[in-house]
């Protein structure tokens, strides 16, 4: 650890839709170079909290990220819009901030990003609706550390991915940490991932039920607690 | 009239510049899926051009001022409900299409509603040129955010981009297209003038870039058919230029690639 200020500091968040509570005081803090996942059942409030961590939505609370801290975000799913055609090049471009010309040395970042994902840069002539689910999962993530942002903000797909590729998409995330001190807060649905690869974990469902290490604050009646028997047994059947 | 004197190519090139911005825009109103609303929305322009006709002033004038408060409105609605902008919109806008039919005098009405190729005058189609092309640029130059903003919103905003100020321009602008086309084309096909295109061209096309210049060269090809087949026929220029639009939206379809 060091003894840095933390990266991000959350004080007692709240969220409110439509006068119905979605977070409730959530604090946590995350300190640089820490992978973070955040844990809870469907309707938790996780993605909720992602959206708040960006200032996309209205909050009650105070979120401080350090002054520097730019964000990359991976969300979940990007849309099921077959009817807008659009290639994996010209997504990258999308985020350009040069509205009109070309972007070279946008190109020229886009193919090193897809590199280090693991992709070639062939892909960037396909369509994006054509892509595999894993194949497209990545090309979000090189999306979101183009520009080479200090925090990733990833939403785990619920499902979809098999298994061999959810791993690789694993050791790519630790790798990223490792090579860039990238700081990962990762809302996770896979509780052995937890384990392998978080430094802290923040179990949430409306409010913040555990947080800390994974080993010390994840214990079997805490997972019980957030997930009702059924995902407990399901957990000590796979470890 | 001659196919060739001056009058004519005057109206074919203040047709295929409206066609130009408004095949342009119809492309992301396909895309944002909002094809009824689109539609509907040049209806709103009738009872605009019915209230400038009764103060004396110019139809196009009339019809832009309804059609950029309809554009407001509806990302107005939008933006304050959560409900789909067809479910009211669809019907409000179609409400002004009756209001619109008692405003506009009888002998006006018909080609208020469907065109007339003798309304445009040279200042007319410098008018609408000059807009034209002035939308076609902004257009051009909101397309990167407004893309972004249609296929992501949440990811435009992580880069710092403010999706609903895109969908806001970008709906003023479509407005504006809409009236430009008002008079040549008529209040009733003018949504389907924008629509019409990009259907087709999404038929053809493999990436964004192609689909954005398929559904222009289409928009430009559908009204420059229809207005040398109104004027060599003595129809209405409207449904000949939507009529047209659908030959090339049924050629598409064989040349669709699966």
């Amino acid at each position: 650890m060091n003894n840095n200020p933390p990266i991000l500091e959350v004080r007692d968040l709240s969220v409110s839709f439509d006068k119905q509570e979605v977070l409730r005081d959530i604090s946590f803090e995350v300190n640089e170079g820490e992978i973070m996942a955040i844990i809870g059942p469907n309707g938790a409030g996780k993605s909720v909290l992602f959206r708040a961590l960006m200032n996309l939505i209205s909050y009650n609370g105070e979120i401080k990220w350090r002054e520097d801290a730019q964000i990359g975000y991976v969300p979940q799913k990007l849309f099921e819009k077959a009817e807008l055609p659009l290639t994996v090049k010209e997504f990258f471009i999308l985020k350009s901030k040069n509205l009109f010309f070309k972007d070279k040395q946008l190109i020229g970042s886009i193919v090193h990003e897809l590199k280090s994902v693991g992709l070639k840069p062939e892909i960037l002539s396909q369509q994006l609706t054509n892509l595999s689910r894993g194949q497209f999962q990545r090309v979000l993530i090189a999306w979101a550390i183009l520009g080479h942002p200090y925090v990733l903000l990833f939403d785990e797909p619920t499902a979809g991915i098999d298994l061999a590729g959810e791993d690789t998409i694993y050791n790519l995330l630790h790798k990223l940490q490792n090579e860039r001190g990238l700081t990962i807060l990762i809302i996770s649905h896979d509780l052995n991932i937890v384990y392998r690869y978080a430094d802290k974990v923040l179990c949430l469902n409306k409010e913040r039920l555990c947080f800390g290490k994974p080993q010390e604050a994840l214990t079997n009646e805490q997972i019980r607690r957030l997930y009702g028997e059924s995902a407990y047994y399901h957990h000590e059947h796979k470890t | 009239m001659t196919i060739l004197d001056n009058q004519f190519l005057m109206i074919l090139a203040s047709g295929i510049f409206a066609a130009l911005t408004a095949s342009f825009l119809g492309a992301f109103i396909v895309i944002k899926r909002m094809a009824l609303v689109g539609d509907v929305l040049s209806h709103v322009a009738l009872p605009g051009i019915g209230l400038a006709l009764l103060i004396n002033i110019d139809p196009i004038y009339g019809a832009a001022a309804f059609l950029l408060v309809a554009a407001f409105g509806t990302w107005f609605i939008e933006k304050k409900t959560a409900l789909p902008p067809d479910a009211i919109i669809g019907t409000f806008f179609t409400a002004t299409l009756a209001l619109g039919v008692l405003l506009v005098p009888n002998q006006e009405l018909f080609e208020s509603m469907f065109g007339n190729l003798f309304a445009i005058r040279f200042y007319d189609a410098i008018v609408i040129i000059i807009t034209s092309i002035i939308i076609f640029v902004l257009t051009l130059i909101l397309s990167r955010r407004l893309t972004l903003s249609i296929a992501a919103p949440d990811l435009a905003k992580s880069i710092g981009a403010k999706p609903d100020n895109s969908y806001l321009g970008f709906l003023l602008l479509f407005a504006l297209s809409v009236a430009l086309g008002i008079k040549l084309i008529g209040s009733v096909l003018m949504g389907a003038l924008t629509i019409l295109p990009a259907v087709s061209a999404r038929n053809l096309s493999w990436s964004l870039k192609s689909f954005l210049s398929f559904s222009v060269i289409l928009g430009v090809l559908m009204t420059g058919l229809g207005i040398i087949i109104a004027s060599a026929f003595n129809f209405p220029p409207g449904p000949s230029v939507i009529l047209s639009g659908i030959l090339f939206f049924i050629i598409s379809l064989f040349l669709k690639k699966s």
